[in-house]
């Protein structure tokens, strides 16, 4: 091979290397994006943190409403009786949409109580007054003698609570979140039921954020 | 050169932001209003943007922002590819999705959760002010634990309207204030809550023979604590400066990142060097053959020996050019240097007043003095007023 051709070859070569790390998308995991995934709720999905998720809301509603239909004062009762849910308490370093978890645990409970239960709607307690006001006064026709108080009270009081503990080391981040959940009787204050799950998580960031 | 033109990385925006205001032109793109930019700066500017809407009184263009952002930095990125490839030889660090150094992400949760506390939702703001602190913590660096002093007392400040315990996170806030500041105790009948912040907070910098070292400056504030003087003036609240952001930014030990910046560093001038010694070697070579020839000898292979070496040198001069040493500048510009807090209890009802800065020796920096309006409402809700010294 004579001085011109080694010299082509090795500008071709060197041509070669230095586009090919000029390729815009090479070594580019997905350049296209990824096309969006239907997944169960309960399903680890592939954008995770150690925080709570949609996955650990319905394993843990899940398993809360299996255990409050079998306590007997629930399985047993005679008449059903009314639970008010109050709000859950976060005390774990992530923020939450606390009114999700009580939701679920509601539609997951009138769905498989089949009449076992009922829930007093306190939310909607001031709309309710104002209705009653207005039936009251006239000022809106009634089916029914409005005058009589007839908002039930509640026989227990549901709530939750979240607690969590965080580890953080070189070699990550953990985070362990309790989810506990009781059931208060309202006339004897007394908690005739309570459960609990725990989820631990951890990981490591890529070094590019350490 | 056309090979370098196609790898060019984008304008840094840092050098954009200070020809502008070289030119007189706005300094920083919250001052521009600069719309959303590339979808790896998208935290950048929903961090500025939620600052500014702070400072104006927009709560929910605020709070939008800081949940966008927290989406994205709240959770453990992995096997991302346009990190992997910022940690590459060939890309810049500025090329992965910026989340922050962790002052700036502290405080999206310190933000977050003074609009959790207003929306009635003290225990999310408490969350929030937890995490700020986990983010702050430095594992496996003695001395670079987490020291925010506000986010421990915010934390047992929410523990008490929770009817909880604030006394151990008081304890760490008050270990974390020493001995020249008193913290107030908790006053859980206090129903006017002040987050107040002055002072233009840490700006960065690539610093190192290849802008491969990140650093941190601050323009220390003439603003060094602020008051609140209501009804008239009967009523004096202190704003203590509790946190500087400033020393954040700067006492948290190094970066996984930097270790490889240095790497990259240590690439680019080895390959530089060698590009040298390999084009002074043709250089030499080159001579050589010619030498050879005007004597009537066979110079190819020191021509050859000459070419091989150019084409060396070449490879090695355009690695090095092509090497991206830089740090990562970017940047939440539109920060505050000090934060202060303090809560009062007062009449339901519209309370005006003035907020005024005090500089070191406690004289009022008349200049930057501000009219408030305090509204309490009377269903026993917390009235949270956000104060800054800081426009945008």
């Amino acid at each position: 091979m004579n001085s011109s051709s080694r010299l082509l070859a090795a500008g071709l070569l060197a041509g070669a290397a230095f586009f090919s790390g000029c390729a815009t998308t090479a070594g580019v995991q997905n350049p296209c994006g990824v096309a969006v995934t239907e997944m169960r709720p309960d399903e680890r999905g592939f954008v995770a943190g150690t925080g709570i998720e949609s996955q650990d809301m319905v394993a843990v509603t899940d398993k809360m409403a299996r255990s409050i239909l079998g306590i007997a004062p629930i399985a047993r009762a005679q008449v059903p009786p009314s639970i008010v849910l109050e709000p859950v308490v976060n005390n774990t370093r992530f923020p939450i949409n606390k009114d999700i978890f009580l939701t679920r645990l509601r539609t997951q409970l009138n769905s498989k109580a089949m009449g076992q239960v009922s829930f007093l709607d306190r939310e909607m307690m001031k709309t309710l007054e104002r209705e009653r006001e207005l039936k009251r006064s006239g000022q809106v026709t009634s089916s029914s003698d409005p005058r009589p108080v007839e908002f039930g009270g509640a026989d227990y009081f549901l709530t939750g609570k979240l607690d969590g503990m965080t580890t953080r080391t070189s070699q990550g981040t953990s985070d362990y979140v309790l989810y506990s959940f009781r059931l208060t009787d309202a006339r004897t204050s007394r908690i005739v039921w309570e459960d609990s799950a725990e989820i631990k998580k951890q990981g490591l960031e890529d070094a590019a954020y350490r | 050169m056309l090979w370098l033109g196609g790898c060019a990385t984008l304008p840094d925006d840092i050098a954009a932001d200070r020809a502008r205001a070289k030119a007189g032109g706005p300094a920083t793109a919250a001052d521009r209003g600069a719309p959303a930019l590339a979808e790896r700066n998208r935290v950048l500017v929903d961090y500025r943007q939620a600052a500014t809407a702070l400072r104006a009184g927009n709560f929910d263009e605020a709070r939008t922002r800081l949940d966008d952002a927290i989406l994205r930095i709240g959770g453990i990125i992995t096997n991302d590819a346009e990190a992997a490839r910022a940690r590459g030889l060939f890309a810049a660090e500025s090329t992965k999705p910026f989340i922050g150094e962790p002052y700036e992400r502290v405080m999206a949760y310190y933000y977050r959760g003074i609009l959790y506390w207003r929306d009635g939702q003290p225990d999310n703001a408490r969350a929030c002010f937890r995490s700020g602190q986990v983010i702050d913590s430095e594992p496996g660096q003695n001395g670079y634990s987490a020291d925010y002093v506000l986010l421990d007392y915010l934390d047992g400040f929410a523990s008490v309207k929770l009817q909880a315990d604030g006394a151990d996170a008081w304890a760490r806030a008050q270990t974390r204030a020493g001995e020249s500041k008193t913290l107030p105790a908790y006053d859980p009948a206090a129903n006017v809550l002040v987050f107040a912040e002055f002072g233009y907070g840490p700006r960065k910098i690539a610093a190192g023979e290849y802008g491969e070292k990140l650093r941190f400056q601050t323009q220390d504030s003439p603003s060094r604590s602020a008051r609140l003087l209501l009804d008239e003036g009967r009523l004096v609240v202190p704003l203590p400066a509790y946190d500087d952001l400033g020393f954040q930014a700067t006492t948290r030990g190094g970066r996984v990142m930097d270790h490889i910046l240095g790497n990259k560093a240590f690439f680019k001038a080895g390959a530089d060097t060698a590009g040298n010694v390999a084009l002074a070697g043709a250089v030499v070579a080159s001579e050589q053959a010619r030498r050879r020839e005007r004597r009537g000898k066979d110079g190819d292979d020191a021509e050859a020996a000459a070419i091989g070496l150019g084409i060396i040198g070449l490879i090695s001069k355009v690695a090095a050019a092509a090497t991206q040493t830089q740090a990562d500048t970017r940047q939440w510009d539109n920060l505050p240097q000090r934060l202060s807090f303090a809560a009062v209890k007062l009449p339901p009802g519209e309370h005006r007043g003035r907020l005024e800065f005090l500089d070191r020796e406690g004289h009022v920096l008349a200049s930057r003095a501000q009219t408030v309006a305090i509204s309490v409402p009377a269903d026993g809700r917390d009235a949270v007023v956000f104060l800054s010294e800081l426009k945008r």
